[in-house]
């Protein structure tokens, strides 16, 4: 941008594009096939999450924090189960936060399994896609058999969970994990530490150097990826972790030098699928028996909560990252005050967009792959804002009425009325 | 030669080709399908696919020029074109002396239209897909050329009819040079011609101008219907045509001969025979290799044709000429 000819390239990449599985927008300014500025754009996701929030009770927020993000369903109700704890001073019971541990791991499992195969078609490497996704099947089942559901499995409760493990559980998990030990875990790990093409793409792709990686705060692998020992399950002393022994994993033990680049985040993914195992196994011998509920009824710990005051914070290690809860709680009322989150991929995104520059082209999708991006997560505020300057806030129901009247112009045979009926929940509560 | 005649021959070439081109690109979506552990499509999904996109509406950006429509025709002349000169088990219809530098000329003009109709579309993704197109062009052709003109060069020395002809390949077999040294320097070669072929038809490593998931789909990028059906088609021919080469320099055997046929059911039999060798030729270079590897980097692409591809075409290069300089024996 100094007074010389330019030649420069503006290419968006996204809303919608091939590479991106969620909507959004990067104007990468190109010369040549080299980077010189990225641009992020967020917001296309938006669903006013936290609007929807302030017309719910605690437990049905449960259900809407579970929602957030299909890939990271546990990490979320878990966070706000913490924060509300730790708000209204429930204590969990033991047997609880180890079933806690064993679910979160099994979800860390299935997303890291994901996020390798993600990057492998990005790279054009479809055979890494399909291989990791077939394993990934597994323990999705496994979470199915013991949440009730393969995606949101809705285990967690304000002060617990709420289905215990049985020995036939237990019995599946550990089946699974000696499967994955023996048959899965040599191939992940043949692919993306020994693969030559993996290699010749990744590394030196998307470097973020620890200097970096701590003033934009990334979190998660993206931050262990780049050398930072940041773990929230370690250096929180988050629940029962600390007596199952978890570390920060950084590429440094697996390939003994620390770039930064995507291939180092891939290695910390690979070293966290053998963590979880290992968690997971040291969990289920350390579990003890007791009750898995602080407060047994739903409408017993409302009105515990309806006497709640005050402010709390979770924070809980998601698979990509730090994931932070705030509540804040109103006397006298079953609708928090407030409700606040803040997701790993937002500072991972602007660590990897000012990664990017001076890199190629052709390292753009892997190395937002590699952040692991959860844009659903993401997009969070709201700003109503027309292009006259005009501010206009649209409800719930001139939201449905709009999308009613819009599928009436799109398919004119559809005869029902545009009517607003069965909209959710209850209304009241205030902004 | 009888005009009537050979015009009929071509034109049964060209549908042959047609169905066998787009055949081949089911049979290798079902194979790599199996190698990654999925069903994978129908075996005749490119005929259903190339059916429906000439039947939908296709979209010309408002950017774009003449040369946008007009590129995925002259793409598919071209390839019709090429057929005259490709050798299928027989020696090509309209076969002459010399026919092979035009033949590689007509290669690399399919290559240099997709260029020319994504330069002219004005997007931004098919522009660097075009950028990509030439660079990786210019580097691929220098290793081939030298080793495909070795191998010519050897074989006029044995005296053939039509020096630097396709039908050069049916009067000698690069294999029957027989010296040990010949034998390694055709191998060398032939791993020469692999990837060259894998460059040609964009797959594994080379997938680079199309890269679905950095460019989506480059250069195709804002073709859609008919003149997508067009190009498709273009393509399925190229990499029919392109294994055909290689076929029929390194693979050049007929069945005809060893069952005795003359005529018209020996011109079958070899076309057929041919068609197996190519297929093979293509599942070597384009199901395992896009089984097997991902995408390079283009500087990566580049070098490795520059400094991997090309020397080793000068070691096979001159293997293969050591016999006839006499510095050995």
């Amino acid at each position: 941008m100094n007074g010389k000819l330019e030649y420069w390239v503006k290419v968006p990449v996204g809303p919608i594009h091939p590479a991106l599985e969620e909507p959004e927008k990067f104007i990468i300014t190109l010369d040549g096939e080299r980077i010189v500025n990225v641009d992020v754009k967020l917001g296309y996701n938006l669903r006013g999450l936290e609007w929807i929030a302030m017309r719910r009770n605690y437990i049905q927020i449960l259900y809407l924090a579970e929602r957030i993000c299909g890939i990271c369903s546990f990490s979320h109700n878990h966070t706000y189960s913490r924060a509300v704890e730790e708000m209204a001073g429930i204590e969990v019971p033991e047997r609880a936060e180890y079933i806690r541990v064993i679910t979160g791991e099994l979800e860390r499992i299935h997303s890291h399994l994901l996020n390798l195969g993600v990057v492998g078609h990005t790279i054009g490497y479809d055979t890494t896609l399909h291989l990791s996704w077939l394993a990934r099947e597994r323990v999705m089942d496994i979470l199915e058999a013991i949440g009730g559901n393969r995606v949101n499995y809705s285990i967690n409760t304000i002060g617990g969970v709420r289905r215990d493990l049985e020995e036939k559980h237990i019995r599946a998990i550990l089946d699974m994990i000696k499967n994955y030990r023996n048959e899965v875990m040599p191939k992940i790990e043949e692919i993306f530490l020994y693969d030559p093409t993996v290699e010749a793409r990744l590394r030196d792709a998307g470097v973020i150097p620890k200097r970096i990686a701590i003033e934009y705060s990334a979190q998660g692998p993206t931050a262990r990826g780049s050398g930072v020992k940041k773990d929230v399950r370690y250096n929180e002393k988050l629940s029962v972790y600390p007596d199952l022994g978890v570390k920060p994993i950084t590429p440094k033990e697996f390939t003994g030098v620390v770039k930064g680049d995507v291939f180092d985040r891939m290695v910390v993914r690979v070293g966290e699928l053998w963590q979880s195992m290992e968690l997971i196994e040291r969990a289920i011998d350390q579990m003890p028996e007791g009750k898995i509920k602080a407060v047994p009824k739903d409408n017993t710990l409302l009105f515990q909560l309806k006497k709640a005051e005050g402010e709390g914070i979770g924070r809980y290690e998601a698979p990509r990252g730090e994931l932070i809860h705030y509540v804040m709680g109103q006397k006298g009322k079953d609708v928090p005050a407030k409700w606040k989150m803040r997701e790993p991929t937002f500072p991972n995104l602007f660590a990897i967009a000012r990664a990017l520059v001076g890199e190629q082209v052709a390292d753009v999708p892997v190395a937002i792959a590699s952040i692991d991006p959860c844009l659903s997560c993401t997009d969070r505020v709201a700003v109503v804002d027309a292009n006259t300057g005009r501010k206009k806030v649209l409800t719930e129901r001139d939201l449905l009425k709009l999308s009613i009247e819009k599928t009436r112009e799109l398919n004119p045979n559809v005869k029902a009325k545009p009517e607003v009926v069965g909209v959710g929940c209850p209304r009241g509560g205030v902004l | 030669m009888n005009v009537l005649y050979a015009t009929l021959g071509f034109l049964g070439i060209y549908a042959y080709v047609s169905f066998a081109s787009l055949l081949w690109g089911g049979i290798d979506r079902k194979l790599v399908a199996r190698m990654q552990r999925r069903m994978g499509p129908p075996l005749l999904q490119p005929f259903y696919d190339f059916l429906k996109l000439v039947s939908k509406e296709s979209i010309i950006p408002r950017d774009a020029n003449k040369f946008f429509e007009l590129a995925p025709v002259l793409a598919l002349a071209t390839s019709i074109a090429l057929l005259a000169y490709t050798p299928l088990g027989f020696e090509p219809i309209f076969g002459t002396k010399g026919d092979v530098i035009l033949f590689i000329y007509l290669l690399t003009l399919i290559g240099f239209l997709r260029v020319v109709g994504a330069v002219s579309s004005g997007s931004p993704y098919a522009q660097i897909g075009a950028q990509r197109e030439m660079i990786i062009l210019v580097s691929r052709e220098g290793p081939m050329m030298l080793a495909l003109f070795t191998i010519l060069w050897r074989l006029s020395d044995l005296g053939v009819t039509k020096p630097f002809s396709m039908g050069t390949f049916y009067e000698h077999n690069v294999w029957e040079l027989g010296t040990p040294m010949s034998v390694i320097g055709t191998v060398v070669l032939l791993l020469v011609f692999l990837a060259w072929l894998a460059s040609e038809i964009e797959v594994g490593y080379f997938d680079i101008p199309e890269a679905e998931t950095e460019l989506a789909e480059g250069t195709m990028a804002e073709y859609s219907g008919r003149h997508l059906a067009l190009f498709e088609l273009a393509n399925a021919i190229k990499a029919f045509v392109s294994a055909s080469l290689v076929v029929a320099i390194f693979f050049p055997w007929g069945l005809s001969g060893y069952i005795g046929l003359t005529g018209l059911p020996a011109v079958a039999i070899d076309l057929l025979f041919h068609t197996l060798k190519v297929f093979a030729v293509l599942f070597v270079s384009m199901s395992l290799f896009r089984a097997v590897t991902g995408r390079l980097r283009i500087n990566q692409a580049v070098s490795l044709f520059w400094t991997r591809m090309l020397p080793a075409a000068i070691v096979g290069a001159l293997l293969l000429a050591i016999d006839t300089l006499g510095v050995v024996a």
